[in-house]
Protein backbone atom coordinates (compact mmCIF):
# COMPACT_ATOMS: atom_id res chain seq x y z
CA UNK A 1 0.00 0.00 0.00
CA UNK A 2 2.91 2.68 0.92
CA UNK A 3 4.40 1.30 -2.11
CA UNK A 4 1.56 1.71 -4.10
CA UNK A 5 0.91 5.69 -2.51
CA UNK A 6 4.85 6.61 -2.97
CA UNK A 7 4.75 5.04 -7.19
CA UNK A 8 1.49 7.24 -7.32
CA UNK A 9 3.51 10.03 -6.09
CA UNK A 10 5.82 9.82 -8.88
CA UNK A 11 3.95 9.45 -11.42
CA UNK A 12 1.82 12.63 -10.10
CA UNK A 13 5.06 14.68 -10.11
CA UNK A 14 5.91 13.54 -13.46
CA UNK A 15 2.88 14.41 -14.51
CA UNK A 16 3.24 18.20 -12.77
CA UNK A 17 6.78 18.04 -14.05
CA UNK A 18 5.67 17.52 -17.91
CA UNK A 19 2.67 20.16 -17.47
CA UNK A 20 4.94 22.51 -16.48
CA UNK A 21 7.09 21.74 -19.90
CA UNK A 22 4.70 23.67 -21.74
CA UNK A 23 5.51 24.27 -24.98
CA UNK A 24 9.06 22.12 -24.56
CA UNK A 25 7.34 19.38 -24.31
CA UNK A 26 6.38 19.69 -27.76
CA UNK A 27 9.47 20.57 -29.07
CA UNK A 28 11.33 17.25 -27.63
CA UNK A 29 8.28 15.16 -29.20
CA UNK A 30 8.32 16.66 -32.37
CA UNK A 31 12.85 16.43 -32.27
CA UNK A 32 12.51 12.97 -31.84
CA UNK A 33 9.59 11.79 -33.43
CA UNK A 34 11.78 12.94 -36.62
CA UNK A 35 14.41 11.00 -35.70
CA UNK A 36 12.56 8.13 -35.11
CA UNK A 37 10.90 8.36 -38.13
CA UNK A 38 14.27 8.38 -39.91
CA UNK A 39 14.90 5.22 -37.91
CA UNK A 40 11.92 3.42 -38.45
CA UNK A 41 12.12 4.02 -42.22
CA UNK A 42 15.53 3.02 -42.51
CA UNK A 43 14.43 -0.50 -40.76
CA UNK A 44 11.53 -0.69 -42.60
CA UNK A 45 14.04 -0.14 -45.67
CA UNK A 46 16.84 -2.99 -44.61
CA UNK A 47 14.31 -5.39 -43.28
CA UNK A 48 12.83 -5.54 -46.82
CA UNK A 49 16.03 -4.99 -48.75
CA UNK A 50 17.08 -8.26 -46.75
CA UNK A 51 13.85 -9.87 -47.74
CA UNK A 52 14.42 -9.27 -51.33
CA UNK A 53 17.99 -10.27 -51.05
CA UNK A 54 17.58 -13.59 -49.22
CA UNK A 55 14.50 -14.42 -51.63
CA UNK A 56 17.01 -13.74 -55.02
CA UNK A 57 19.11 -15.68 -52.56
CA UNK A 58 16.46 -18.91 -52.26
CA UNK A 59 16.40 -18.91 -56.13
CA UNK A 60 19.71 -19.56 -56.01
CA UNK A 61 20.42 -23.44 -56.58
CA UNK A 62 22.91 -25.93 -56.53
CA UNK A 63 23.23 -28.50 -59.64
CA UNK A 64 24.52 -31.78 -58.01
CA UNK A 65 25.37 -34.44 -60.64
CA UNK A 66 25.17 -38.45 -59.84
CA UNK A 67 27.44 -41.04 -60.63
CA UNK A 68 25.95 -43.68 -62.95
CA UNK A 69 24.32 -46.44 -60.89
CA UNK A 70 23.63 -44.66 -57.85
CA UNK A 71 19.81 -44.64 -56.64
CA UNK A 72 18.56 -40.76 -57.17
CA UNK A 73 15.79 -40.49 -54.79
CA UNK A 74 18.00 -42.01 -51.93
CA UNK A 75 21.13 -40.18 -52.59
CA UNK A 76 18.54 -37.00 -52.27
CA UNK A 77 17.12 -38.57 -49.35
CA UNK A 78 20.77 -37.93 -47.97
CA UNK A 79 21.15 -34.35 -49.50
CA UNK A 80 18.10 -33.55 -47.59
CA UNK A 81 19.57 -34.07 -44.11
CA UNK A 82 22.25 -31.40 -44.83
CA UNK A 83 22.12 -28.73 -42.84
CA UNK A 84 20.96 -25.80 -45.14
CA UNK A 85 18.95 -27.58 -47.45
CA UNK A 86 15.36 -26.29 -48.09
CA UNK A 87 14.38 -28.30 -51.41
CA UNK A 88 16.20 -31.06 -53.34
CA UNK A 89 14.36 -31.89 -57.06
CA UNK A 90 15.14 -34.89 -58.79
CA UNK A 91 15.60 -34.55 -62.57
CA UNK A 92 16.00 -38.09 -63.93
CA UNK A 93 18.24 -38.22 -66.42
CA UNK A 94 15.32 -39.47 -68.92
CA UNK A 95 13.69 -36.63 -68.25
CA UNK A 96 16.51 -34.44 -68.99
CA UNK A 97 17.85 -36.16 -72.07
CA UNK A 98 14.16 -35.67 -73.32
CA UNK A 99 13.94 -32.20 -72.39
CA UNK A 100 17.17 -32.06 -74.71
CA UNK A 101 16.25 -34.34 -77.22
CA UNK A 102 13.07 -32.19 -77.99
CA UNK A 103 14.84 -28.56 -77.79
CA UNK A 104 17.70 -29.56 -79.58
CA UNK A 105 17.06 -32.39 -82.16
CA UNK A 106 19.61 -34.36 -80.82
CA UNK A 107 20.62 -37.76 -82.62
CA UNK A 108 18.88 -40.64 -80.99
CA UNK A 109 22.59 -41.85 -78.70
CA UNK A 110 22.93 -43.35 -75.70
CA UNK A 111 21.47 -41.03 -72.86
CA UNK A 112 24.95 -39.31 -72.25
CA UNK A 113 23.27 -37.08 -69.60
CA UNK A 114 23.81 -37.96 -65.52
CA UNK A 115 20.90 -37.88 -62.99
CA UNK A 116 20.61 -34.68 -61.75
CA UNK A 117 19.68 -32.67 -57.82
CA UNK A 118 18.67 -29.68 -57.96
CA UNK A 119 19.23 -28.25 -55.01
CA UNK A 120 17.66 -25.18 -52.90
CA UNK A 121 18.81 -23.72 -49.86
CA UNK A 122 17.38 -21.87 -46.77
CA UNK A 123 20.25 -19.58 -46.55
CA UNK A 124 22.77 -17.68 -49.22
CA UNK A 125 25.54 -17.80 -47.06
CA UNK A 126 25.68 -21.60 -46.85
CA UNK A 127 26.10 -21.47 -50.90
CA UNK A 128 30.19 -22.41 -50.64
CA UNK A 129 29.85 -24.33 -47.94
CA UNK A 130 27.29 -26.95 -49.09
CA UNK A 131 28.98 -27.27 -52.53
CA UNK A 132 31.75 -28.29 -50.80
CA UNK A 133 29.74 -30.65 -48.55
CA UNK A 134 28.35 -32.29 -51.44
CA UNK A 135 31.26 -32.74 -53.27
CA UNK A 136 32.32 -35.06 -50.67
CA UNK A 137 29.45 -37.45 -51.38
CA UNK A 138 30.63 -40.53 -53.05
CA UNK A 139 27.84 -40.83 -55.14
CA UNK A 140 27.72 -37.44 -56.32
CA UNK A 141 30.47 -36.99 -59.56
CA UNK A 142 30.10 -33.16 -60.11
CA UNK A 143 29.14 -29.66 -58.38
CA UNK A 144 28.28 -26.53 -60.33
CA UNK A 145 26.61 -23.20 -58.15
CA UNK A 146 26.62 -19.66 -59.14
CA UNK A 147 29.40 -18.79 -56.46
CA UNK A 148 29.71 -15.29 -57.77
CA UNK A 149 26.57 -14.41 -57.39
CA UNK A 150 25.84 -15.54 -54.01
CA UNK A 151 29.09 -13.57 -52.91
CA UNK A 152 27.82 -10.52 -54.15
CA UNK A 153 24.41 -11.41 -52.64
CA UNK A 154 25.86 -11.67 -49.65
CA UNK A 155 28.34 -8.93 -49.66
CA UNK A 156 25.04 -6.75 -50.34
CA UNK A 157 23.41 -8.23 -47.70
CA UNK A 158 25.98 -7.61 -45.01
CA UNK A 159 26.16 -3.96 -46.46
CA UNK A 160 22.57 -3.49 -45.51
CA UNK A 161 23.00 -4.78 -42.04
CA UNK A 162 25.86 -2.71 -41.57
CA UNK A 163 24.30 0.56 -42.95
CA UNK A 164 21.25 -0.41 -40.40
CA UNK A 165 23.78 -0.96 -37.82
CA UNK A 166 25.19 2.97 -38.33
CA UNK A 167 21.86 4.00 -38.53
CA UNK A 168 20.57 2.69 -35.91
CA UNK A 169 23.62 3.88 -33.94
CA UNK A 170 23.71 7.63 -34.98
CA UNK A 171 20.09 7.57 -34.33
CA UNK A 172 19.94 6.04 -30.52
CA UNK A 173 23.07 8.29 -29.72
CA UNK A 174 20.66 11.54 -31.31
CA UNK A 175 17.50 10.20 -29.06
CA UNK A 176 19.72 9.88 -25.85
CA UNK A 177 21.72 13.81 -26.33
CA UNK A 178 18.65 15.02 -27.28
CA UNK A 179 16.87 13.67 -24.17
CA UNK A 180 19.84 13.79 -22.39
CA UNK A 181 19.68 17.63 -22.90
CA UNK A 182 16.46 18.06 -22.09
CA UNK A 183 16.31 16.65 -18.72
CA UNK A 184 19.40 18.76 -17.93
CA UNK A 185 17.76 21.89 -18.74
CA UNK A 186 14.15 20.53 -16.34
CA UNK A 187 16.97 19.48 -13.73
CA UNK A 188 18.99 23.19 -14.12
CA UNK A 189 15.30 24.71 -13.91
CA UNK A 190 14.55 22.69 -10.83
CA UNK A 191 18.05 22.83 -9.00
CA UNK A 192 16.20 24.69 -6.23
CA UNK A 193 13.67 22.14 -5.70
CA UNK A 194 15.68 19.09 -6.13
CA UNK A 195 18.34 21.01 -3.21
CA UNK A 196 15.16 21.16 -0.89
CA UNK A 197 13.85 17.42 -1.44
CA UNK A 198 17.31 16.33 -0.68
CA UNK A 199 17.56 18.35 2.39
CA UNK A 200 14.30 16.93 3.30
CA UNK A 201 15.40 13.54 3.22
CA UNK A 202 13.33 12.97 -0.05
CA UNK A 203 14.68 9.06 -1.42
CA UNK A 204 17.33 10.41 -4.89
CA UNK A 205 14.49 7.71 -6.55
CA UNK A 206 12.21 9.45 -5.71
CA UNK A 207 13.56 12.51 -6.82
CA UNK A 208 15.01 11.22 -9.76
CA UNK A 209 11.94 9.00 -10.82
CA UNK A 210 9.44 11.75 -12.33
CA UNK A 211 12.69 13.02 -14.69
CA UNK A 212 12.81 9.33 -15.95
CA UNK A 213 9.24 8.68 -16.62
CA UNK A 214 9.33 12.04 -18.28
CA UNK A 215 12.22 10.89 -20.41
CA UNK A 216 10.32 7.62 -20.74
CA UNK A 217 6.86 9.32 -21.97
CA UNK A 218 9.03 11.84 -24.18
CA UNK A 219 10.31 8.50 -26.48
CA UNK A 220 6.60 6.95 -26.37
CA UNK A 221 5.13 9.94 -27.31
CA UNK A 222 8.05 10.31 -29.90
CA UNK A 223 7.80 6.70 -31.07
CA UNK A 224 3.94 7.13 -31.77
CA UNK A 225 4.51 9.76 -33.60
CA UNK A 226 6.70 8.22 -35.72
CA UNK A 227 4.95 5.34 -35.94
CA UNK A 228 1.80 7.19 -37.62
CA UNK A 229 4.02 9.17 -39.60
CA UNK A 230 5.18 5.74 -41.60
CA UNK A 231 1.96 4.32 -41.31
CA UNK A 232 0.85 7.09 -43.26
CA UNK A 233 3.78 6.71 -45.60
CA UNK A 234 2.87 3.69 -46.20
CA UNK A 235 -0.47 3.51 -46.90
CA UNK A 236 0.54 6.15 -49.42
CA UNK A 237 2.70 3.56 -51.26
CA UNK A 238 0.92 1.01 -51.35
CA UNK A 239 -1.92 2.50 -52.67
CA UNK A 240 -0.14 4.61 -55.51
CA UNK A 241 3.22 3.71 -55.72
CA UNK A 242 3.66 -0.19 -55.13
CA UNK A 243 1.60 -0.50 -58.23
CA UNK A 244 3.83 1.02 -60.81
CA UNK A 245 7.30 -0.48 -59.60
CA UNK A 246 5.57 -4.10 -59.98
CA UNK A 247 5.82 -3.17 -63.55
CA UNK A 248 8.93 -1.34 -63.44
CA UNK A 249 11.07 -4.50 -61.36
CA UNK A 250 9.81 -7.75 -62.37
CA UNK A 251 12.83 -8.54 -60.59
CA UNK A 252 10.73 -7.86 -57.73
CA UNK A 253 9.55 -10.84 -55.96
CA UNK A 254 6.31 -10.75 -54.85
CA UNK A 255 5.37 -10.59 -50.80
CA UNK A 256 8.70 -9.46 -49.81
CA UNK A 257 7.61 -6.21 -47.63
CA UNK A 258 8.55 -6.41 -44.01
CA UNK A 259 5.80 -6.36 -41.90
CA UNK A 260 5.20 -3.29 -39.86
CA UNK A 261 3.93 -4.18 -36.78
CA UNK A 262 7.50 -5.53 -35.69
CA UNK A 263 8.66 -2.06 -37.20
CA UNK A 264 6.38 -0.32 -34.74
CA UNK A 265 7.14 -2.82 -32.08
CA UNK A 266 11.04 -1.73 -32.09
CA UNK A 267 10.15 1.69 -32.69
CA UNK A 268 7.77 2.02 -29.17
CA UNK A 269 9.98 -0.06 -26.95
CA UNK A 270 13.36 1.59 -28.19
CA UNK A 271 11.77 5.32 -28.06
CA UNK A 272 10.60 4.37 -24.34
CA UNK A 273 13.64 2.38 -23.28
CA UNK A 274 16.17 5.16 -24.86
CA UNK A 275 13.54 7.87 -23.41
CA UNK A 276 14.14 6.67 -19.80
CA UNK A 277 17.47 5.47 -19.88
CA UNK A 278 18.74 8.77 -21.36
CA UNK A 279 16.97 10.47 -18.27
CA UNK A 280 18.48 8.12 -15.82
CA UNK A 281 21.75 8.81 -17.20
CA UNK A 282 21.44 12.60 -17.02
CA UNK A 283 19.86 12.46 -13.51
CA UNK A 284 22.25 10.06 -12.22
CA UNK A 285 25.15 12.49 -13.65
CA UNK A 286 23.75 16.59 -12.53
CA UNK A 287 21.48 15.28 -9.29
CA UNK A 288 24.08 14.48 -6.45
CA UNK A 289 22.26 13.71 -3.82
CA UNK B 1 21.81 13.83 21.47
CA UNK B 2 24.68 16.27 19.07
CA UNK B 3 28.09 15.75 19.64
CA UNK B 4 30.93 16.97 17.56
CA UNK B 5 34.39 15.30 18.78
CA UNK B 6 37.46 17.02 17.68
CA UNK B 7 35.88 18.36 14.66
CA UNK B 8 38.36 20.36 12.31
CA UNK B 9 37.22 21.37 8.90
CA UNK B 10 38.96 23.38 6.22
CA UNK B 11 38.04 24.51 2.75
CA UNK B 12 40.71 23.93 0.47
CA UNK B 13 42.93 24.55 3.43
CA UNK B 14 41.65 27.30 4.90
CA UNK B 15 39.97 25.96 8.35
CA UNK B 16 36.46 26.79 9.12
CA UNK B 17 36.42 25.12 12.13
CA UNK B 18 38.95 24.21 14.55
CA UNK B 19 39.25 21.11 17.20
CA UNK B 20 35.46 21.59 18.34
CA UNK B 21 34.07 19.45 20.60
CA UNK B 22 30.77 20.24 21.45
CA UNK B 23 27.81 18.66 23.83
CA UNK B 24 23.86 19.23 23.16
CA UNK B 25 21.28 17.05 25.15
CA UNK B 26 18.82 15.66 24.46
CA UNK B 27 15.71 18.43 24.65
CA UNK B 28 18.34 20.60 24.92
CA UNK B 29 17.40 24.52 23.48
CA UNK B 30 21.11 26.19 22.41
CA UNK B 31 21.96 28.94 20.74
CA UNK B 32 25.09 28.97 18.66
CA UNK B 33 26.19 32.01 18.30
CA UNK B 34 29.31 34.21 16.36
CA UNK B 35 29.95 36.69 13.94
CA UNK B 36 29.62 36.36 10.25
CA UNK B 37 31.91 33.66 8.88
CA UNK B 38 32.59 32.34 12.35
CA UNK B 39 31.40 28.72 11.37
CA UNK B 40 27.95 28.09 12.63
CA UNK B 41 26.74 27.32 8.63
CA UNK B 42 29.75 24.70 8.50
CA UNK B 43 28.55 23.55 11.87
CA UNK B 44 24.73 23.10 10.63
CA UNK B 45 26.07 21.52 7.64
CA UNK B 46 27.87 19.00 9.29
CA UNK B 47 25.21 17.97 11.45
CA UNK B 48 23.07 17.60 8.49
CA UNK B 49 25.73 15.60 6.30
CA UNK B 50 26.23 18.53 3.44
CA UNK B 51 29.84 18.76 4.58
CA UNK B 52 31.92 15.88 6.11
CA UNK B 53 34.62 17.51 9.06
CA UNK B 54 37.97 16.83 7.67
CA UNK B 55 38.85 15.59 10.64
CA UNK B 56 36.94 14.13 14.43
CA UNK B 57 33.37 12.70 14.66
CA UNK B 58 29.83 14.17 14.43
CA UNK B 59 27.31 12.39 16.33
CA UNK B 60 23.49 12.07 16.32
CA UNK B 61 21.95 9.96 18.51
CA UNK B 62 24.77 8.30 19.45
CA UNK B 63 25.34 7.33 15.58
CA UNK B 64 28.25 8.72 13.85
CA UNK B 65 27.41 10.02 10.49
CA UNK B 66 30.45 10.95 9.20
CA UNK B 67 29.95 7.22 8.34
CA UNK B 68 26.79 7.26 7.05
CA UNK B 69 27.43 6.23 3.16
CA UNK B 70 25.38 8.33 0.24
CA UNK B 71 22.30 5.93 0.71
CA UNK B 72 21.88 6.49 4.17
CA UNK B 73 22.11 10.24 4.51
CA UNK B 74 18.20 10.39 3.54
CA UNK B 75 17.30 8.38 6.45
CA UNK B 76 19.11 10.81 8.90
CA UNK B 77 17.73 14.01 7.07
CA UNK B 78 14.11 12.64 7.66
CA UNK B 79 15.08 12.13 11.76
CA UNK B 80 16.29 15.77 11.77
CA UNK B 81 13.96 18.87 11.14
CA UNK B 82 16.13 21.79 9.36
CA UNK B 83 14.99 25.45 9.08
CA UNK B 84 16.85 27.77 6.95
CA UNK B 85 17.54 31.18 6.89
CA UNK B 86 16.10 31.80 3.13
CA UNK B 87 12.65 29.25 4.22
CA UNK B 88 13.74 26.89 1.29
CA UNK B 89 10.28 26.25 0.52
CA UNK B 90 8.74 24.93 -2.56
CA UNK B 91 7.17 28.27 -4.37
CA UNK B 92 5.07 26.92 -6.97
CA UNK B 93 3.37 24.23 -4.15
CA UNK B 94 0.70 25.83 -1.34
CA UNK B 95 1.54 25.82 2.10
CA UNK B 96 -0.01 22.18 2.63
CA UNK B 97 1.91 20.70 0.03
CA UNK B 98 5.11 22.33 1.42
CA UNK B 99 4.29 20.87 4.61
CA UNK B 100 3.06 17.62 3.25
CA UNK B 101 5.88 16.92 0.98
CA UNK B 102 8.14 14.48 2.43
CA UNK B 103 5.16 12.24 4.30
CA UNK B 104 3.80 11.94 0.46
CA UNK B 105 7.47 11.15 -0.89
CA UNK B 106 7.25 8.68 2.56
CA UNK B 107 4.11 7.14 1.22
CA UNK B 108 2.14 7.83 3.89
CA UNK B 109 -1.48 7.70 3.75
CA UNK B 110 -3.78 10.80 2.94
CA UNK B 111 -5.77 10.37 5.89
CA UNK B 112 -2.73 10.67 8.10
CA UNK B 113 -0.91 13.13 5.97
CA UNK B 114 -3.78 16.07 6.38
CA UNK B 115 -4.04 15.15 10.05
CA UNK B 116 -0.39 15.79 10.94
CA UNK B 117 0.36 18.65 8.72
CA UNK B 118 -3.05 20.34 10.18
CA UNK B 119 -1.22 19.97 13.34
CA UNK B 120 1.74 21.08 12.33
CA UNK B 121 0.29 24.04 10.87
CA UNK B 122 -1.28 24.16 14.24
CA UNK B 123 1.47 24.62 16.23
CA UNK B 124 2.96 27.59 13.80
CA UNK B 125 -0.47 29.78 13.63
CA UNK B 126 -0.98 28.95 10.46
CA UNK B 127 -3.79 26.74 10.12
CA UNK B 128 -5.74 28.73 8.60
CA UNK B 129 -3.00 28.95 5.18
CA UNK B 130 -2.85 26.02 3.98
CA UNK B 131 -4.19 26.79 0.48
CA UNK B 132 -2.02 29.58 0.22
CA UNK B 133 1.30 30.03 -2.11
CA UNK B 134 4.53 30.64 -0.02
CA UNK B 135 4.66 34.17 -2.12
CA UNK B 136 1.27 35.25 -0.78
CA UNK B 137 3.12 35.19 2.62
CA UNK B 138 5.17 37.58 4.74
CA UNK B 139 8.41 36.66 5.60
CA UNK B 140 7.41 36.03 9.14
CA UNK B 141 4.60 33.58 7.99
CA UNK B 142 6.74 32.02 5.41
CA UNK B 143 9.41 30.96 8.25
CA UNK B 144 6.84 29.43 9.57
CA UNK B 145 5.74 27.28 7.12
CA UNK B 146 9.73 26.01 7.05
CA UNK B 147 9.13 25.32 10.81
CA UNK B 148 6.01 23.50 10.53
CA UNK B 149 7.74 21.20 7.56
CA UNK B 150 10.26 20.84 9.44
CA UNK B 151 8.25 19.30 12.97
CA UNK B 152 5.62 17.29 10.33
CA UNK B 153 7.28 14.28 10.59
CA UNK B 154 8.32 14.32 14.53
CA UNK B 155 12.26 14.79 14.52
CA UNK B 156 14.06 14.16 17.71
CA UNK B 157 16.38 16.85 16.42
CA UNK B 158 15.59 20.46 14.92
CA UNK B 159 18.47 22.72 13.33
CA UNK B 160 17.75 26.14 12.20
CA UNK B 161 20.58 28.37 10.82
CA UNK B 162 20.17 31.75 10.78
CA UNK B 163 16.40 31.49 11.19
CA UNK B 164 15.67 34.90 11.85
CA UNK B 165 18.20 36.67 9.19
CA UNK B 166 16.11 37.73 6.91
CA UNK B 167 13.30 38.65 9.52
CA UNK B 168 12.62 42.21 11.67
CA UNK B 169 13.21 41.93 15.15
CA UNK B 170 9.51 41.24 17.17
CA UNK B 171 9.14 39.05 13.83
CA UNK B 172 12.33 37.31 14.64
CA UNK B 173 11.36 37.20 18.66
CA UNK B 174 8.59 35.24 17.08
CA UNK B 175 10.03 33.04 15.72
CA UNK B 176 12.46 31.84 18.13
CA UNK B 177 9.72 31.69 20.90
CA UNK B 178 7.99 28.94 18.43
CA UNK B 179 11.10 27.17 18.25
CA UNK B 180 11.63 27.33 22.08
CA UNK B 181 7.77 26.39 22.43
CA UNK B 182 8.99 22.86 20.05
CA UNK B 183 11.91 22.42 22.27
CA UNK B 184 9.40 22.03 24.98
CA UNK B 185 7.64 18.95 23.91
CA UNK B 186 10.83 17.45 24.08
CA UNK B 187 12.61 18.03 20.60
CA UNK B 188 16.52 19.06 20.64
CA UNK B 189 16.64 22.63 18.89
CA UNK B 190 19.99 23.91 17.99
CA UNK B 191 19.61 27.91 16.64
CA UNK B 192 22.40 29.52 15.03
CA UNK B 193 22.38 33.16 14.54
CA UNK B 194 24.31 36.51 14.85
CA UNK B 195 21.06 38.58 16.52
CA UNK B 196 22.12 39.49 20.10
CA UNK B 197 18.57 40.83 20.69
CA UNK B 198 17.16 37.39 20.06
CA UNK B 199 19.67 35.77 22.52
CA UNK B 200 19.76 38.19 24.55
CA UNK B 201 15.83 37.85 25.36
CA UNK B 202 15.76 34.28 25.65
CA UNK B 203 18.67 33.78 28.12
CA UNK B 204 19.15 30.21 27.41
CA UNK B 205 22.19 27.81 26.57
CA UNK B 206 24.56 29.76 24.22
CA UNK B 207 27.40 28.33 22.53
CA UNK B 208 30.15 31.04 20.74
CA UNK B 209 32.08 30.33 18.08
CA UNK B 210 35.28 32.70 16.97
CA UNK B 211 36.99 32.04 13.81
CA UNK B 212 35.83 28.58 14.06
CA UNK B 213 36.99 27.90 17.34
CA UNK B 214 34.53 27.45 20.53
CA UNK B 215 34.62 30.65 22.54
CA UNK B 216 32.32 30.26 24.85
CA UNK B 217 29.37 27.94 26.24
CA UNK B 218 27.01 29.45 28.97
CA UNK B 219 23.69 28.58 30.52
CA UNK B 220 21.69 31.25 30.37
CA UNK B 221 23.60 33.23 28.64
CA UNK B 222 23.56 36.43 26.95
CA UNK B 223 25.34 37.20 23.59
CA UNK B 224 28.97 38.11 24.27
CA UNK B 225 30.03 40.51 21.71
CA UNK B 226 33.79 40.67 24.00
CA UNK B 227 34.31 36.81 23.88
CA UNK B 228 33.25 36.33 20.26
CA UNK B 229 35.38 39.54 18.95
CA UNK B 230 32.20 40.64 17.42
CA UNK B 231 32.23 44.59 17.31
CA UNK B 232 28.91 45.71 15.82
N1 LIG C 1 31.65 26.13 0.60
C1 LIG C 1 32.67 26.86 1.10
N2 LIG C 1 33.83 26.94 0.41
C2 LIG C 1 34.86 27.65 0.89
N3 LIG C 1 34.84 28.31 2.04
C3 LIG C 1 33.72 28.27 2.78
C4 LIG C 1 32.58 27.54 2.35
N4 LIG C 1 31.61 27.67 3.28
C5 LIG C 1 32.13 28.43 4.25
N5 LIG C 1 33.39 28.80 3.96
C6 LIG C 1 34.26 29.59 4.82
O1 LIG C 1 34.29 28.98 6.09
C7 LIG C 1 34.22 29.95 7.10
C8 LIG C 1 32.99 29.71 7.98
O2 LIG C 1 31.82 29.94 7.19
P1 LIG C 1 30.36 29.71 7.75
O3 LIG C 1 30.32 28.39 8.41
O4 LIG C 1 29.42 29.93 6.62
O5 LIG C 1 30.22 30.85 8.82
P2 LIG C 1 28.92 31.52 9.41
O6 LIG C 1 27.74 30.69 9.08
O7 LIG C 1 29.20 31.59 10.85
O8 LIG C 1 28.84 32.88 8.82
C9 LIG C 1 34.20 31.31 6.41
O9 LIG C 1 35.52 31.79 6.37
C10 LIG C 1 33.72 30.99 5.02
O10 LIG C 1 34.29 31.89 4.11
MG1 LIG D 1 25.96 31.19 8.05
Amino acid sequence: MRKLRILSGVATETGQGLRRGGWSNWLVVSILAIALTIFGGVLQLTMTLKNVVSSWGSQLEISAYLKDGYEPRSVAREVSQMPDVKLVEIVPKEVAWQEMQQAFKVAALNNPLPNTLHIQLTNVDSVEKTANRLKTVDSIEHVRYPLTVAKNLNRFRHFIEAAGVAVTAALTAATLMVIGNTIQLVIQSRHKEIEIQSLMGVSPWYIKGPLVLQGAVYGFASALVATAVIWAVRAYMDCYVTGQLVGLLPLLPAEVGYGMVPTFLVLLSLGTAVGAGGSAWTSGRYIKV
Amino acid sequence: MIRLQNVYKDYGGRPALVNVNLHIGMGEFAFLVGPSGAGKSTVMRLLYREEKPTSGQVLIGGIDITRLDRGQVPLLRRRLGIVFQDYKLLDKQTVFDNVAYILRALGVDNREIAKRVESALCVVNLEDKGDAYPDELSGGEQQRVGIARAIVNGPPVLLADEPTGNLDPVTSLEIVQLLEKISQRGTTVLISTHDQFIVNSLRRRVISLKNGQLAGDVDSGVYDMEAIGQTV
